[in-house]
């Protein structure tokens, strides 16, 4: 950094003065820099060098990406581009600390570098784990003291003269028994509303700081992560509630589907619960891209490629979906705005429909017995059932959060594209690897929506399970259906493997 | 009599027991959580407006001078010799007041100001601010904001 001075002050002519021997402290007729310099000099700028450290120093830059950028890319001087990306960011952290800018704790990279101002002295949040898991163990015990606090006397009189609270009265007043076994609904509507709604909550809180600019989006998903208190919780348990939302849907289905519960009438709620995971599959799309770092490059390269792909109005599909002829900041507003509020509006009604209909259709799929007393339980034990789930979910979820951090890129600069990077997000993976097999229109578009409207069909042209039936798992009467779901959700999951070990 | 009594006593404290638990364990949830929200939103990500704004060479500002700055904002006087600046923010709402070269007048509320900055009319109550303003080393102009 001789050029730069020992404290970063510049070439400054003191600093020749102070360091360099007498013949060599005019850098431009020296000799040793210049035209006539000998090799593997170089020319120094007529104005010297400038200051890295004090006031006014490095004003070009905002923030520690661009300044490591810089370092990467033009320094040394000579020969530039010389630094591997570890030295490039030691550089990038001493000039920081010369500048009593380096937040405390944190090693630089290129996932929070654009957090990190260099005009601007920012605090690292306090770890936020152990507050985290008081207010987990909290919520936790006062969600079993609300589960249990209906003691067993108001329990026996609670389908007629209990006053129900706002959330038990969403609930039938009984249902039978055999509709709320764990071992037969596995809890996965529950769970997956209950999801939902943390997502909604995270989700809101990432919008106070989320830009949806091609610019501002990950250098604030590099705030959000690093620099929020809470926020990077926030982001995980948004990440994480995502990722198993899509899971869970799928386990529902497949409880679904091997218990024959989709026969009419509930054969149309059947094909809503299908739309939903449609939804949140696009959810989940467009959420993954509004990090808009290199991880999603690819991803949204080819999954906006795919509708062109579409005869007669694939060229004008992908223009609607994108908001132009090619990806940029018009698309990222499109995604966001279909993310927050379109895709996740149609998932509310859907979702308020969905569970009207299950009541509609007489509660859950399960033996028309005679109904004795015995067998149907009140309200308020469905609602512990439904917390006990909520616990166990939550838990699972909180454990993801501390341990596996959600997946984040640097920012999208154009010269620094990563080719380690061109993987789908996992729920399309499956649809990557059919892509490697040939026709994009055929394998990328159609059989995925031939997949959809198969499962979509299965009550209208296979047999369903009788009356009887219902209820329990694998029933005789709509075989060929679940045969049919089995196969094509196995084939997924097998291409979904494929894809995640390449 | 007494053996019904404490009965009645054990069943109650027990339900109460779970209900007032629950809902103090509630409540100290809520707050916790309100104070981490609290904490989540306490982040600014903004830097701010600039403290303090350098002109560069006092020469810039003759005796005589009157220079108007809408980007800090202040006007700048070198009053023989003595260089002053006062904030353009009307001390009413915060607007930023016009110049007519006789007096500034706020074009938000219909407060007006003087050369010097001093109130003419309301609704301000207050005069413009003077700005203090120092030659810094290497004869650089710099005001400060506050």
């Amino acid at each position: 950094m001789s050029c730069h001075g020992d404290l970063g002050q510049g070439l400054t002519d003191e600093w020749r003065k102070t360091s360099f021997d007498p013949g060599y402290q005019d850098c431009w007729k020296s000799g040793c820099h210049g035209s006539d310099a000998p090799k593997n000099s170089f020319e120094i700028p007529a104005t010297g060098a400038p200051a890295l450290a004090g006031s006014g120093a490095l004003a070009r830059f905002s923030n520690s990406l661009e300044l490591y950028n810089h370092i990467q890319g033009k320094m040394p001087f000579s020969p530039a581009g010389s630094l591997s990306a570890e030295q490039a960011w030691a550089l990038t952290a001493t000039i920081l600390r010369m500048n009593n800018k380096q937040p405390g704790g944190l090693t630089l990279n290129e996932t929070n570098g654009a957090a990190i101002p260099l005009h601007r002295k920012v605090d690292l949040p306090e770890n936020e784990i152990p507050g985290a898991l008081i207010l987990t163990s909290i919520l936790l015990l006062s969600a079993v003291g609300l589960a249990f606090r209906t003691g067993p006397d108001q329990a026996k009189q609670a389908s007629q003269s209990a006053r129900p609270n706002f959330f038990h009265h969403l609930h039938p007043a009984r249902i039978p028994e055999a509709q709320a076994r764990f071992l037969y609904t596995l809890g996965a509507g529950g769970i997956a509303v209950f999801l939902s709604m943390i997502l909604l909550l995270t989700g809101l809180l990432e919008m106070y700081y989320y830009i949806p600019t091609p610019q501002g989006a990950p250098v604030s998903v590099q705030t959000i992560t690093t620099l929020v208190p809470f926020g990077n919780l926030v982001r995980n348990l948004h990440f994480w509630s995502a990722q198993f939302l899509v899971i869970v849907i799928t386990v529902h289905l497949l409880r679904v589907v091997l218990t024959g519960s989709y026969a009419p009438p509930r054969h149309f709620n059947y094909v809503i619960g299908l739309g939903l995971l449609v939804f949140i599959l696009l959810l989940n799309f467009t959420g993954y891209m509004l990090r808009w770092d290199e991880g999603i490059h690819w991803a949204l390269t080819v999954g906006t490629n795919l509708l062109k792909t579409i005869p007669w109005v694939g060229n004008g599909l992908y223009q609607f979906a994108i908001g132009g002829t090619s990806p940029g900041s018009a698309t990222l507003t499109r995604f966001y705005t279909w993310h927050i509020f379109g895709l996740t509006l149609g998932v509310v009604i859907l979702v308020a429909w969905h569970a009207f209909r299950v009541r509609r259709d007489g509660g859950i799929a399960a033996p028309s017995t005679g109904q004795p007393a015995g067998e149907s339980i009140t309200r308020f034990d469905l609602v512990k059932r439904e917390v006990l789930a909520m616990v166990v979910a939550g838990l699972v979820l909180l454990l993801f959060c501390v341990i596996f951090p959600a997946p984040i890129g640097a920012p999208i600069s154009g010269t620094n594209l990563m080719p380690g990077d061109s993987r789908a997000p996992w729920f399309f993976l499956w649809i990557q690897e059919l892509l490697k097999a040939g026709d994009p229109f055929f394998l990328g578009v159609v059989t995925p929506a031939l997949v959809v409207v198969v499962l979509a069909l299965l009550p209208t042209i296979f047999p369903n399970a009788k009356n009887h039936e219902l209820g329990c798992w694998l029933p005789a009467g709509n075989r060929v259906g679940q045969v049919i779901t089995v196969v094509i959700l196995l084939t997924i999951l097998f291409l979904t493997i494929k894809g995640s070990i390449r | 009599m007494k053996i019904n009594g404490m009965k009645e006593f054990q069943r109650l404290s027990r339900r109460d027991f779970i209900k007032i638990s629950t809902n103090a364990l509630l409540g100290l949830g809520g707050v916790l959580g309100l104070a981490g929200l609290f904490r989540y939103f306490s982040f600014q990500p903004d830097p701010g407006t600039p403290k303090e704004w350098d002109l560069g060479d006092p020469a810039a500002f003759p005796i005589g001078s009157r220079t108007e700055r809408r980007d800090i904002p202040a006007v700048i006087y070198n009053r023989d010799g003595k260089i002053v600046a006062f904030s353009l923010t009307c001390t009413h709402l915060g607007c930023t007041v016009d110049d007519d070269d006789k007096e500034f007048s706020c074009p938000c509320h219909g407060s007006r100001f003087d050369q010097d900055g001093q109130v003419i009319e309301g609704p301000a109550q207050k005069a413009l601010n003077p700005l203090r303003v120092e030659i810094s080393e290497g004869n650089i102009l710099r005001i400060h904001i506050d």
